[in-house]
């Protein structure tokens, strides 16, 4: 599993709560969530683009920090 | 030439929505949505009013894609107004 780094624009557990809620939809993925710093930690075999567009369902601005 | 165009609106139940930002990327994103004539987000009802044209949308399609941002969506019954 290769472990990516996501800088998603969340202001408040609202935001996060929805990060969560489309991430577990697309199930298959294990991740963490800093939102102080905004990050988004993702576990996950799938590519890059499917978990970006994942995130951008949330209507965040999403930056992709890479691998870590 | 005149286009008749049915509008409907609906007041959707949305949960999750906790600050100002929420309720501007939902006003976003829906409002960006085919259809979609207009849109109002209460952070203190917890709600959605949308107007919108039958042809392209419905209170289901509506609600599905708040719920596909990750917020909890419903269409409250019997609300479905023309």
């Amino acid at each position: 599993m290769t472990k990516h780094e996501f800088e998603v624009a969340m202001t408040c557990e609202g935001c996060s709560g929805a990060v969560t809620r489309v991430l577990n939809k697309l199930g298959d993925v294990k991740f963490e969530i800093d939102l102080p710093k905004k990050l988004v930690w993702i576990e996950s075999d799938r590519e890059v683009d499917v978990l970006m567009e994942t995130l951008k369902k949330c209507g965040k601005e999403v930056k992709y920090n890479g691998t870590k | 030439m005149t286009q008749t165009v049915s509008l409907g609106s609906v007041s959707l139940k949305v949960e999750g929505m906790t600050c100002g930002s929420c309720v501007q990327s939902i006003e976003q994103r829906i409002g960006s949505q085919p259809g979609v004539i207009h849109l109002k987000v209460s952070l203190e009802e917890r709600s959605a009013t949308v107007i919108f044209d039958l042809s392209q949308q419905s209170p289901e399609s509506l609600s599905g894609a708040i719920e596909d941002m990750g917020f909890e969506s419903s269409v409250p019954n019997g609300s479905t107004a023309t």
